[in-house]
């Protein structure tokens, strides 16, 4: 398997191309329209004055209000279109620019999109794109910032995606939207939406499916599992132990949360030992618990420490900055629970970065949304 | 099949779907149906009537009770029973069962058993119909108890708003399982939908056949002229229980009295002459699509785990 290294670009004497997460996000969606008159694009506030926080700005003006349209506050209704539209010959994209918002249409997603080739023979095919924005930090709150990646990927029949890195996007939602028959449902994080990602090696992916996971660092001290913005802490945390503890972390990026590349996972697991889960939910029934199933299935004898999970806490999510920051693992708990598990002693020594919000670090925004 | 008039070539449909779930009925001691089974005894005019006019092409979305609608669209006999037996000739490959009967080859897109589900559906395939200038008419069928759902206003705003072609059909029986429309409603159907400004038609006798067929001929024509959607509410009954082959008037939920008057006005039980003429040919091609059913083989293991993505 390639490396793809999909670290957010820092070092400015980079000479590659540098595209952000927005950026490559509207690559996706005008290429997406460009390329098949039967893409339309809609969703709350795709034509407007922010356009999806810039994923879809102009677009209306540029395909025109036929394909790229305002909806009504109707998200079940909008999603069970979507699936009508699918059936007879367009390929809708729907946008929610929270994720939370999608809990209204969990009717059409699991009931009928997810069922609608298997309940019916195989007869049918729905292929549709659903994206969805996480919120987070500046007091997005118990409704603005949800998670629900292992809600959806528990139902047979949806396949979900969580991009971390514009390479992900400019290879995933293309080939989704190009050559996947099937309802997908794509999570961004909006945080990730201003970071700029090095474009060095991007690869056309002509035969295999970029619907899966990939390793994006090589280590043989610790396995992290990761999903969307904790691949990016996960490469800081591993970066700061690399330099200062000699621990050298392999990273794989889940990418694709519904259908994970079990074999890749079981590999490194069986070379390290050890394994951290870092996804940007709840530990309990979610990715967290699907990691530990897959290697306690195929390979429990290999781990040679406990397996450490971290997300958010136990709790919805809420508002104060001074709680917020305490509600999401930051880089220091990462690195410090690395260096527990790599060295088996929580009196490692290592120096721990002094970051405390990770909210601080990406955030180029101050605000409202 | 050559027929002397309209009159009973729609009766000739109608009595065909009630002798296949009559069928039905027989069959389902045996445990040779198993799965849940929504009859459309009572109903059958409705579909038969409103499908009489839409072409192979138009789309047609229904709720799980759609034995009536996928008989009167042209789905096959044959996969429907094959279906039922849960066989790998069924029109679901024995995956669907009689609740998520489907025919694309007829234009039949679906059934679901989640009430309202695919109301939204038929106006997605409208707007992919507008949008690709295909020159269908989508028809959307749901029952009276759909129309309190979430997703049905949601739908009929959606194909106001933006002019799609598309009848909205309300099968209105009065029941929701078994509880009256008067314990659920506190508007009137057609009233709500002109809210949206659909063109509204009403017709209080679902038995009607002709009547159905003309109405619903008259809005089909509209609609692929104008390319506008239109809305209309048959009144009709359902003889049965809300699921299972039995009747359960003595249940107490409903007037027995009211039953007895839409049987005093059916055809298919009045018209005594027309049943004794068709009803042999009907009874032979029900013979034969069992018998299809009966020695079809039941899906390969393999089956299970296909189709899934």
């Amino acid at each position: 398997m390639a490396l793809i290294q999909a670290r957010a670009a820092t070092d400015p004497t980079l000479e590659t191309e540098v595209v952000t997460y927005r950026e490559a996000l509207f690559r996706a969606m005008r290429d997406a329209l460009a390329r098949d008159p039967r893409v339309i694009i809609f969703g709350q506030g795709v034509d407007d004055h922010k356009g999806t926080f810039g994923s879809t700005l102009g677009l209306a003006q540029e395909f025109g209000a036929a394909r790229v349209f305002d909806t009504p506050l109707a998200e079940e209704g909008m999603t069970g279109i979507a699936i009508g539209a699918a059936l007879n010959g367009l390929y809708p994209i729907q946008t929610h620019i929270r994720s939370d918002f999608v809990l209204l249409a969990m009717n059409q997603i699991v009931n009928l999109a997810a069922k609608y080739k298997y309940m019916f023979g195989g007869r049918f095919e729905v292929p549709m794109l659903i994206r969805m924005v996480i919120g987070r930090s500046w007091g997005q709150g118990a409704q603005h910032s949800q998670s629900f990646q292992s809600l959806f990927a528990h139902v047979p029949g949806l396949t979900v995606i969580m991009p971390a890195s514009a390479q992900s996007i400019l290879e995933c939602y293309p080939y989704v939207i190009g050559r996947h028959r099937g309802p997908v449902l794509a999570i961004e994080h909006r945080l990730m939406y201003d970071l700029k990602f090095r474009m060095d090696e991007v690869a056309e992916k002509a035969n295999g499916s970029p619907l899966t996971s990939r390793k994006v660092r090589a280590g043989n001290d610790v396995t992290i599992v990761a999903t969307s913005i904790m691949v990016l802490e996960a490469q800081r945390a591993a970066e700061h132990l690399a330099r200062v503890g000699g621990i050298q972390c392999e990273i794989i990026d889940l990418n694709c949360v519904s259908h994970p590349d079990r074999s890749l996972i079981v590999e490194s697991v069986g070379r390290t030992g050890k394994l951290l889960v870092a996804d940007t939910s709840w530990q309990a029934y979610g990715v967290c618990a699907e990691i530990c199933r897959i290697v306690c299935e195929h390979s429990p004898s290999a781990l040679k420490a406990p397996v450490v999970t971290l997300g958010m806490q136990p709790a919805p999510c809420p508002t104060a900055k001074s709680l917020e920051d305490r509600y999401y693992p930051n880089l220091r708990d990462l690195t410090d629970a690395v260096a527990t598990l790599v060295t088996g002693t929580d009196h490692h020594g290592i120096p721990l970065p002094d970051e405390h919000s990770m909210a601080d670090v990406y955030k180029r925004f101050k605000g409202p949304f | 099949m050559k027929f002397p008039g309209i009159y009973e070539e729609l009766f000739y449909k109608a009595l065909r779907i009630r002798l296949v779930e009559e069928r039905i009925i027989e069959l389902y001691p045996s445990d040779k149906i198993q799965s849940p089974v929504h009859l459309s005894i009572g109903q059958e005019a409705v579909a038969v009537g409103a499908c009489q006019s839409l072409k192979q092409t138009d789309l047609l979305f229904c709720s799980y009770r759609s034995h009536a609608f996928y008989l009167a669209k042209g789905g096959h006999l044959r996969e429907m029973f094959a279906e039922l037996y849960g066989k790998a000739t069924g029109c679901g490959h024995g995956k669907a069962g009689s609740m998520h009967l489907a025919a694309p080859e007829v234009g039949l897109m679906g059934s679901s058993a989640v009430v309202a589900s695919t109301i939204p559906h038929a106006v997605g395939a409208a707007l992919a119909a507008e949008r690709l200038k295909k020159p269908q008419v989508i028809v959307a069928v749901f029952g009276d108890g759909a129309t309190e759902e979430g997703a049905y206003h949601e739908s009929l705003n959606f194909a106001a708003l933006h002019k799609l072609p598309i009848v909205l059909l309300c099968e209105n029986n009065g029941l929701a399982v078994h509880s009256k429309l008067e314990a659920r409603q506190a508007y009137r159907i057609t009233d709500q939908a002109k809210s949206y400004g659909l063109p509204v038609a009403y017709l209080a006798d679902g038995h009607d056949v002709v009547k159905v067929h003309e109405v619903f001929s008259g809005i089909v024509g509209e609609v692929r002229r104008s390319r506008c959607p239109h809305f209309v509410e048959i009144r009709t009954c359902r003889y049965k229980e809300h699921v299972g082959p039995d009747e359960d008037s003595h249940a107490g939920y409903r007037s027995v009295e009211e039953l007895q008057a839409w049987k005093s006005k059916d055809p298919l039980i009045l018209n005594q002459e027309l049943v004794a003429q068709y009803r042999p040919v009907i009874l032979q091609e029900i013979d034969d699509a069992v018998e299809f059913a009966e020695r079809s083989p039941w899906p390969e293991r393999s089956e299970l785990l296909s189709d899934v993505v």
